[in-house]
């Protein structure tokens, strides 16, 4: 928590440049969506940014944008108005390709439901991502998967595994890239209080360890105990 | 080396639906077989058809063409006939209508003449001299009609002669109706009615029978040719034609096995939707999600094919063993042909299924199927 309170102070002084750069941001973004004849402003003017190391909650009632942030953050979704930085790079304007290999590059997602393939082993599945590229990786994830204390599941199928080990699973598969983002929607949803308190710590290690942004979408309040900051949307709008 | 991950994916995505997988399969295999069991039995079919034609096919006849004012070939004629046809045995004949007798029968025949039948007929009983300068050779139904066995004499217009051979019926076409030879002095005039030219095989009488024309003829049609190959090479033509319908027919059962493909492919891409979704999400491309699902679609194509390959290989080991005694035929580079069109069909029919839904998998938003 010092750490990052020191951070966030140098950040708006700009005395210390390497630190302040955020590794995603938001700039006056406006995200709009056509229902019928109706506009609604899933995001509207949202300034929003995550530095490294930082852990930020997203909270709002259910239809308040928090989904839109996470998707736009995630180059899944591109906005109406306003600019989008990744590292530092303007990536408003890229093409599908251009997002998906930023995605490959920067970015691990965790889903609410794991979103496992069924029939892959732990292992497999935390390699995923890396199914295109060369090289193989697969020591480093079932190194991954040890250091989530999946050691002795690192051939099990999804189905073989608990609801949190499914979901240790999937933050292993979010990391086998080295993001500088992570963005989890919902990522204790699914778990008990328990397991969830289990899968935050993880989140919170991987966020100081490693110096990655991690975003988190909830309703849960547990997470807020875990995040450095919790930012909060109603209809789109940070308040 | 590129697709291993693609094609393990499809791999594992084909097993996780065994059944679906295994229907899919079946109209590939179904098609596979329409196309090459069909086509190895109608090779065998063919094969047998001109088996029975045999060694026949191998002679071209030459004959006195429309121009011909006097009707028949001269000496010169049979001089060009044999420059044309170097190499090819050249037997020139004669015939007429005549009466033959012995002591109890009588009957009033065509009578054919020529110096050389040895090269034309094979003897049952007795043997045909070569050259042919006396006595007479009778088919096996004259000799019966006349009552005359090997040995005796039978009397030809007034003349008689020795029967020294009697013939093998000789079946299908071709000069194989002939009832009574004589040595070519026992028609005595100039020229003759036609010749007959024995090539190496059907495809040499081809050749001979264009060519002797245009060596007899100038600028008229002194003769004309014949030839059984031509007749054999119609058959071979409409066999090629009934193979090309009844493959059509293949290609058509092959072509709804595609659809079955394009279906089941659409249906598990739908079900697969967020999981696609995530592929996306996490950073596979576009292109790499198609590659993922026509790697899926071809190899439903790859084994469907090679298990109908097996199976026609059967069917036409079957084939051949009944219709022709050789099993073996089977692995004839027709045949094998015949299989690589199936399974090159079966693979094609496949992948280009796979196109279809791999490209709406591969477009579909990723926001609104991790939503779901």
């Amino acid at each position: 928590m010092t750490d990052r309170d020191a951070a966030d102070g140098a950040g708006p002084a700009a005395a210390d440049p390497p630190v302040s750069r955020p590794v995603a941001e938001l700039d006056d973004v406006t995200k709009q969506y056509r229902s019928g004849d109706e506009v609604i402003d899933a995001l509207d003017h949202v300034d929003f940014a995550v530095e490294p190391g930082e852990m930020v909650a997203v909270i709002g009632p259910s239809g308040s944008g928090k989904s839109t942030l996470l998707n736009v953050l995630g180059l899944l979704d591109v906005p109406t108005s306003g600019t989008v930085y990744l590292d530092g790079d303007d990536v408003t304007d890229y093409d599908d390709e251009q997002r998906t290999m930023a995605r490959r590059r920067t970015i691990g997602f965790v889903f609410q439901s794991f979103h496992l393939v069924p029939m892959l082993t732990a292992t497999e599945n935390v390699l995923v991502p890396t199914m295109f590229v060369r090289g193989n990786q697969r020591a480093r994830a079932e190194d991954l998967l040890r250091r989530m204390g999946l050691g002795d599941r690192l051939d099990h199928r999804p189905d073989q595994l608990s609801g949190g080990q499914r979901q240790r699973v999937a933050i292993a598969r979010a990391l086998i890239n080295e993001p500088r983002l992570v963005l989890a929607d919902e990522p204790t949803g699914n778990l008990d209080q328990d397991t969830g308190r289990r899968i935050l710590e993880e989140f919170e290690r991987i966020s100081t360890e490693r110096d990655v942004g991690v975003v988190a979408v909830t309703h849960d309040d547990l997470v807020t105990e875990f995040t450095d900051r919790t930012v909060e949307l109603i209809d789109g709008v940070v308040q | 080396m590129i697709d291993t991950p693609a094609l393990r994916m499809a791999w594992l995505n084909l097993w996780r639906n065994r059944l679906r997988t295994g229907l899919a399969t079946l109209g590939v295999v179904i098609g596979v077989v329409a196309i090459a069991a069909i086509g190895i039995t109608g090779t065998a079919i063919q094969v047998g058809a001109t088996q029975q034609l045999g060694d026949l096919s191998n002679t071209v006849t030459v004959f006195p063409g429309e121009d011909n004012t006097d009707g028949v070939i001269t000496d010169s004629n049979v001089n060009a006939i044999e420059r044309a046809a170097a190499g090819a045995t050249v037997v020139p004949q004669r015939s007429e209508a005549m009466t033959v007798s012995s002591r109890s029968e009588s009957r009033r025949v065509t009578v054919e003449a020529t110096s050389n039948p040895a090269a034309l007929y094979t003897a049952a009983e007795g043997t045909i001299p070569s050259p042919m300068r006396s006595g007479v050779l009778l088919s096996q139904s004259m000799a019966t009609d006349l009552g005359v066995s090997l040995g005796q004499t039978v009397s030809v217009d007034g003349r008689s002669y020795r029967v020294v051979a009697i013939l093998e019926p000789s079946g299908g076409f071709g000069p194989g109706g002939v009832s009574v030879v004589l040595p070519l002095d026992a028609i005595d005039r100039d020229g003759y009615d036609q010749v007959t030219v024995v090539a190496e095989d059907g495809e040499d009488a081809q050749r001979l029978a264009a060519v002797i024309p245009e060596e007899v003829n100038q600028r008229e049609e002194v003769v004309d040719t014949f030839t059984p190959a031509d007749i054999q090479q119609s058959i071979s033509g409409f066999f090629a034609t009934l193979n090309a319908a009844l493959l059509g027919v293949g290609s058509i059962s092959l072509v709804v096995a595609g659809v079955s493909i394009l279906n089941v492919m659409l249906m598990s891409v739908v079900e697969r939707r967020a999981e696609i979704g995530v592929f996306r999400a996490v950073g596979i491309r576009r292109r790499e999600v198609m590659r993922m699902i026509v790697a899926e679609a071809a190899l439903l194509g790859v084994v469907g094919g090679l298990v109908g390959v097996a199976l026609s290989l059967v069917i036409g080991y079957t084939v051949n063993a009944q219709l022709l005694g050789s099993p073996m035929l089977v692995f004839a580079p027709r045949n094998i042909q015949f299989l690589a069109l199936g399974f090159g069909f079966a693979v094609l029919a496949s992948t280009l299924s796979g196109i279809y839904p791999a490209w709406k998998a591969s477009t579909a938003n990723p926001v609104e199927v991790l939503r779901g």
